[in-house]
């Protein structure tokens, strides 16, 4: 038996226009770029829609209706969605027909695919909550399986997702970690008793994900039959094959001319021929296999290129200063607690922002390595730094007000307290005068004493 | 391999991007194993391994004896004072030649001297060198090389183009068996403008020396000390060079941040114009004229710069951000350069878009962390940029250019 377990991450940030210096204090939207370039954030999610969104789940659903076996997992970033929501609202009702198969897992993420998990917990685990929510509301269903953003990983966030009751989380299956071992395998994170890790088969998935189109690769064109033989080669030697890649693959990162289209639809089938494959979404996998050992990650562990690390999006100062200073609004944000301004505020902590700013492959020379819709590392720097710089004041403005509010208010109290406590105090003189003129006369009456001073001071009135 | 190399200008004479650039690559292709024989038009100093040859110097039975008064950046029609021959007393007879009467007297010269020299190749940098590498391939029927630092084009920031000086260059590109330029910029406009076979068309990134500049004390000490940040432009005062946008970036930066001086250094035909400007702009508190600044005054310059500024129209390669990353300071440079393919750790701006421009000079001003990785990052990125991985690119067009020619 091997089962084969396709997951596919759908994601699209807000990208931060030109904003410019001139624009701090007189320009409160970051993310309403008109250009017509890629910082236009509704022309990307129309162009994306058009060559990949549309096309790719217009296959997957053919698939899911020709084959029962078929079936995989999606995770989607909230800003994604936010923007099918605003901009593409057919590519959303798409995604919901898939689910409603009931063959379609969707994962646990963070809403703003950010890297919040090693800068403040607390705010990670308020925006995994938000998630949660918003994938309830949207697909009726609660994920069970976590993914980080980046799929990235580490002992401590395993260890979370078992204290918070997920089944099991997703990594890359990194020769580092596994030794000798296989990633098609179901493995325990360190220090975890009841969670399990699915391991990314990096080989394969990129193989698809990125060399796919490559006419230098060996392997160029890559039939659906082919593949199959590789995944086939695993049977007696894995339990599970993990294909994670980004949702984009078919149709923005492969383009249709590449073939990518005929190869999706084609698969399926190609897997289902071998007898002993079948399909299996995440939580079917975990379920359906025990352990076979450990998985050791002291250090982040992410899918990103040959490093599997951080560095792409903290690997020089610029990125680690833009990090430190968004993460220094968290205590002030959460003080004003105005949702509209701490959703911009997140929009800001996406990872992508950092990403652009990455200047590592250019130290060796190779300067459009990586994608970005800024001209330079430094342009995605300065306009989110501008970007920043704004919030910076209105939060500054926000915070100093909703302080100035806390302490009329506390004073308001205070004031209140007293007033009332003097009265308090009043009302128990006036109560003791009483009972201490009744308890007088009472005396006067009853006692023997009493009753001869009475009379001698009714004497003294005659 | 013996090369005869034709160049107009060489170090250590004060000229420019020229002379350094000729000098960079003809000492890596000495240690390449290249026979380099350096033509230049007139007797001047030298430094470096090549042998060279005076032209003036060498061949006065044929010419008039010719101690040109030239340097490069003229256009063709500017007159220049040369010693056409000597009185009796030995006193220098001067006349006004045009420096296009220069070029061709300098491609005779070239003739005689390819007559007299075995050679493989020939190597002719700058346009004023075009002709003599013509007319030395000519006697010869050796292979030429003509290597672009500029083009009439760039001079005259795209228009008003010296038809004198564009003929000579697409003549001699026509004849030239390869055209090497200094970035895919200029070779553009080269495939564009002179309608050059793509093909025949190579680049050759410049090269830069690395060292360690001495540390000076900072210039302009009273205003750094009352905390004033310095934005430099160094260069000459020309259309080309976009000083005049440099200026209308300086009005938007200043209206935001009064605290920052620009000083512009250098001299040129637009100087007037330009001061005429700053008063114009109301910028005359915030404008410092330096004048020309060479050496060590240039350096010290240089190192007091919080930001240096290459606004240039059109700029072949570009050799500022190079020199200011030496010295230890960002730069931020237009995107109409050369220098703007091979660099990352700087900013890059379209010239005419003043307002970008004076947000990244903004932008550097205020975020510390932007101006100490542009200058750290800077500096380790100009050690890859090594003249001796020029000179291998060079040295493989020659062995092509020879097999092809002897096959």
């Amino acid at each position: 038996m091997l089962s084969v377990c396709p997951y596919f991450h759908v994601h699209q940030p807000y990208r931060v226009k030109q904003y410019r210096v001139f624009d701090i204090g007189n320009d409160t939207e970051y993310f309403n770029d008109a250009s017509e370039t890629d910082l236009n954030n509704r022309r990307i999610i129309e162009k994306v829609a058009n060559k990949s969104y549309r096309p790719t789940n217009k296959i997957l659903k053919e698939l899911l209706d020709t084959h029962p076996e078929f079936r995989f997992a999606l995770s989607f970033s909230g800003t994604a969605l936010d923007q099918f929501e605003e901009y593409a609202p057919d590519v959303l009702a798409s995604f919901k027909e898939l689910v409603a198969t009931g063959r379609v897992e969707i994962l646990a993420d963070t809403y703003h695919h950010s890297l919040a998990f090693f800068y403040s917990v607390p705010e990670f685990e308020r925006q995994v909550k938000k998630h949660k929510e918003r994938i309830e509301d949207l697909f009726g269903v609660s994920p069970k399986v976590f993914r980080n953003t980046e799929l990235s990983y580490r002992n401590d966030l395993a260890k979370w997702c078992e204290d918070n009751g997920y089944l099991g989380i997703m990594a890359e299956g990194w020769d580092k970690y596994l030794g000798w071992r296989s990633p098609n395998y179901v493995y325990s994170p360190k220090g975890c008793s009841s969670i399990k890790v699915l391991l990314k088969n990096y080989k394969l998935s990129d193989d698809v994900a990125f060399r796919f189109g490559n006419q230098a690769w060996e392997s160029f064109p890559l039939r659906a039959e082919t593949f199959a033989d590789w995944v086939h080669a695993h049977h007696g030697d894995g339990q599970t094959v993990n294909l994670f890649m980004d949702y984009e693959t078919f149709g923005e990162h492969q383009w249709e001319d590449t073939g990518i289209f005929n190869f999706l639809r084609a698969l399926p089938e190609q897997l289902l021929k071998h007898p002993d494959t079948s399909f299996k979404t995440p939580t079917e996998t975990i379920e359906s296999y025990e352990s076979t050992g450990e998985y050791d990650v002291p250090d982040v562990l992410t899918w990103a290129d040959t490093d599997r690390d951080l560095t792409a999006w903290t690997g020089n100062d610029i990125q680690r200063d833009a990090l430190s200073k968004i993460y220094a609004l968290e205590s002030d944000v959460m003080e004003i607690a105005d949702p509209e301004l701490t959703e911009i505020w997140r929009k800001l902590q996406t990872s992508d922002h950092f990403y652009y700013m990455c200047t590592k492959w250019s130290d060796d020379g190779d300067v459009h390595a990586y994608f970005s819709p800024y001209q330079s590392p430094y342009d995605a720097y300065i306009a989110f730094m501008n970007a920043v710089s704004d919030l910076q004041l209105r939060v500054g403005d926000r915070v100093s007000k909703v302080r100035l509010k806390k302490k009329i208010a506390e004073e308001a109290k205070k004031k209140r307290a007293e007033v009332s406590a003097k009265r308090a105090l009043d009302k128990e003189v006036v109560i003791l005068k009483i009972t201490w003129s009744m308890k007088a006369e009472a005396w006067l009456r009853q006692t023997q004493v009493g009753r001869f001073l009475e009379k001698i001071f009714l004497k003294a009135k005659k | 391999m013996k090369v005869l190399t034709f160049g107009w200008d060489f170090p250590p004479s004060r000229n420019g991007g020229l002379g350094v650039a000729c000098y960079g690559l003809t000492r890596e292709l000495c240690t390449e194993g290249i026979e380099v024989l350096f033509v230049l038009p007139k007797k001047q100093e030298t430094i470096g391994a090549p042998k060279f040859i005076f032209a003036g110097q060498e061949h006065k039975t044929t010419v008039i004896e010719v101690n040109s008064a030239l340097a490069p950046y003229h256009s063709g029609d500017s007159k220049v004072m040369s010693v056409i021959s000597y009185n009796t007393d030995g006193t220098p007879k001067y006349a006004i030649r045009s420096m296009m009467d220069e070029v061709h007297l300098f491609a005779k010269q070239a003739e005689q001297i390819a007559l007299l020299h075995q050679f493989d190749l020939i190597h002719a940098h700058d346009w004023s060198s075009y002709l003599a590498g013509v007319a030395a391939k000519k006697v010869s029927g050796k292979p030429l090389i003509l290597h672009v630092h500029a083009t009439s084009f760039d001079q005259a920031a795209s228009n008003n183009v010296d038809p004198s000086i564009f003929r000579i260059e697409q003549d001699a590109f026509n004849e030239a068996d390869a055209v090497v330029t200094v970035s895919e910029y200029t070779r553009r406009i080269i495939i564009e403008k002179h309608r050059i076979a793509p093909e025949k068309v190579l680049v050759v990134h410049n090269g830069c020396d690395t060292f360690i500049p001495p540390v000076y004390e900072p210039s302009l000490r009273e205003l750094k000390a009352q905390g004033k940040k310095i934005v430099l432009y160094h260069g000459r005062i020309t259309i080309q060079k976009g000083v005049d946008y440099f200026v209308r970036a300086a009005r938007r930066v200043i209206d935001v941040d009064p605290n920052i001086i620009f000083v512009i250094s250098g001299w040129g035909d637009m100087q007037n114009q330009i001061i005429r400007m700053v008063g114009e702009l109301g910028l005359s508190g915030h404008v410092i004229f330096a004048g020309a600044l060479w050496e060590e005054e240039r350096d010290r310059m240089y190192q007091t710069a919080d930001l240096v500024v290459m606004p240039s129209v059109s700029e072949p390669f570009g050799l500022v951000p190079l020199e200011a990353m030496q010295h230890g300071t960002p730069s931020l440079i237009s995107k109409q350069s050369g220098v703007a393919e091979v660099l990352t750790h700087v900013l890059k701006v379209d010239f005419w878009d003043v307002d970008a421009m004076a947000n990244q000079i903004l932008a550097t001003m205020r975020y510390d962390v932007l101006r100490n990785q542009l200058t750290t990052a800077g500096r380790q990125e100009i050690n890859r940029l090594s003249w001796h991985e020029a000179a291998k690119k060079v040295v493989s067009l020659y062995k092509n250019l020879v097999n092809y020619i002897s096959a």
